[in-house]
């Protein structure tokens, strides 16, 4: 029914054999209400490494970046992050959502320090980091801003901060930038190679956005619908750090035209 | 910050012109239809009531505002309570959610005798009836507002392992409180009616008592005075609730965003 253009797991793990495994996932299925979402995928991120999950929307990859969070679970297949599987949410883990989510009674710093309060850390000792945070995504001055009196961008950003708050090993994102208009979203794809460069966090981010799955992206995982597999598999080779006009050369467009032929071969048929 | 919310004074001004007006005119056709005061007095006589036998007025005032108080009071209190256990119950939800609603079919001043046979002439049943009459809108209102949490907010705090009760104490009651005052609003005015309610029927002191007194003695000013006073200290209720939302639900005024300013 569907093009095999699916890798092989083999020659993708003998490719990153050197690096420690940050993520890994193995023969995951889901099913809801008799209704088949995810079927049969298996991949591995490799510590540091920023990799996309593109997608039409609605075809599973949220789902599955939920079960590597440990709010939803699989019916059948395993998560391991850092060597232990999932059960549940943990502390090596910051997710950003769609939505900034931003409790509207917190000052942007109360925010950021939320998780602090929820994971039962000294708030105090996290202060200074917080604010460092803030500095580093250019909300120092905000800090004291109450979340409606913000931007949708300035939100977006501060929700990241909130997500690397504690300090986690691994970034999830799920289609963070989908909610802001076209000039903020290239403004925070940027800024968030930024931050992850600062940081080196393994990153998961789901997105919808060919371009933007492109740029950021180390490994790109393109999936198809109904039910949700990984049809393709790309290296984006291109130098870092990045910047917005490299979306204009030929080299980044190739990996565009490529993403864009797979998706549309996981449709057909 | 820098809220630009419309001071009390602003936005009072025009219905305190029209009270000035209406009773300037109420004052007008009484005195040039030259209508018998035990049928309606005018404005000024009643004010000169409220002067003189001020004493009269607070002497019962007391005991009804304290009454209501109370009972207001344990409405929120009660009320809270039970939104609670309706929201974190599923049984309490199924159970007793319903059956509250449909007793709202019961008229409860009509239990106000039965209170008295129950527990006697005076506070017990004044107190009872009060916070009876206020504890529906503040369940339901409470109820309605530990629900509206935003799921969204709730699975994010999922991530980072909130517990129960952090999410109850950080997320769903600060969602919760413009439903809780709402509620409150709507409860302190209903237990002021519970009180008076149940100083007519029956109580030997109370501004409810002091009304129906004034009626067989064919005390209109009196009577009049009494309703004023009465509205007055209601008034002052609400008024007091309202600035205490004012402070609590700070996030919600209507500032400008400081967006353009930076970033």
């Amino acid at each position: 029914m569907k093009p095999d253009v699916r890798l092989q797991l083999d020659a993708r793990s003998a490719h990153q054999a050197s690096v420690p495994c940050a993520v890994r996932v193995r023969g995951i299925r889901k099913i809801f209400d008799e209704l088949e979402a995810i079927r049969d995928v298996s991949l591995d991120v490799a510590n540091g490494e920023f990799i996309s999950l593109l997608g039409p929307s609605g075809c599973g990859k949220s789902t599955l970046l939920m079960m590597i969070a440990g709010l939803e679970f699989p019916t059948s297949g395993e998560v391991t992050l850092a060597d232990t599987p999932v059960t549940g949410p943990r502390r090596d883990v910051g997710v950003v959502f769609q939505n900034p989510v931003l409790l509207p009674w917190r000052s942007v710093l109360d925010n950021v320090l939320f998780p602090i309060e929820l994971l039962r850390l000294p708030v105090e000792e996290y202060r200074a980091r917080a604010m460092e945070l803030l500095r580093m995504v250019k909300l120092q001055e905000f800090a004291g801003a109450l979340p409606r009196q913000l931007s949708g961008g300035m939100r977006q950003r501060a929700s990241i901060c909130r997500a690397l708050i504690h300090d986690p090993a691994i970034l999830l994102m799920d289609e963070p930038f989908s909610a802001l208009d076209a000039i903020t979203r290239d403004d925070m794809a940027v800024e968030l190679l930024r931050i992850w460069q600062a940081t080196r966090k393994t990153v998961i981010f789901v997105t919808h956005s060919i371009r933007e799955a492109a740029f950021l992206s180390d490994r790109v995982l393109t999936m198809g619908r109904r039910p949700a597999t990984i049809v393709d598999e790309i290296h984006i080779d291109l130098p870092r750090p990045r910047n917005i006009a490299m979306t204009e050369e030929d080299s980044f467009n190739r990996y565009v035209r490529h993403l864009r032929k797979s998706i549309e071969a996981s449709h057909e048929g | 910050m820098k809220d630009k919310q419309p001071s009390f004074l602003d936005a009072a001004r025009w219905p305190i012109a029209f009270i000035v007006l209406l009773l300037l005119a109420w004052e007008g056709a009484v005195r040039y239809l030259g209508i018998r005061s035990i049928v309606l007095p005018p404005p000024s006589e009643i004010a000169v009531v409220m002067a003189t036998r001020y004493d009269l007025l607070l002497t019962h005032l007391w005991p009804s505002l304290y009454l209501t108080i109370a009972g207001f009071a344990l409405s929120v209190v009660g009320g809270i309570l039970v939104a609670v256990l309706i929201t974190y119950s599923d049984i309490m939800r199924r159970g007793l959610y319903p059956v509250i609603v449909v007793s709202q079919i019961i008229p409860k001043i009509s239990i106000a005798p039965l209170f008295i046979v129950w527990f006697g002439t005076g506070t017990v049943s004044s107190l009872l009836l009060a916070f009876l009459i206020g504890f529906f809108p503040m369940t339901i209102n409470s109820a309605m507002g530990f629900q509206s949490i935003d799921e969204e907010i709730h699975k994010m705090a999922r991530t980072f392992m909130a517990s129960r009760w952090q999410v109850f104490w950080k997320i769903r009651l600060p969602t919760a409180l413009p439903h809780i005052f709402s509620g409150m609003k709507i409860s302190v005015t209903l237990a002021i009616i519970g009180v008076i309610v149940s100083e007519f029927v029956a109580s030997q002191e109370g501004i409810g008592y002091l009304i129906k007194l004034a009626g067989g003695l064919l005390d209109t000013p009196l009577m009049m005075a009494a309703i004023a006073v009465l509205s007055l200290s209601g008034l002052v209720l609400y008024w007091i609730i309202e600035l205490a939302e004012r402070r609590a639900i700070y996030w919600q005024s209507t500032a400008g965003s400081l967006a353009e300013t930076g970033g």
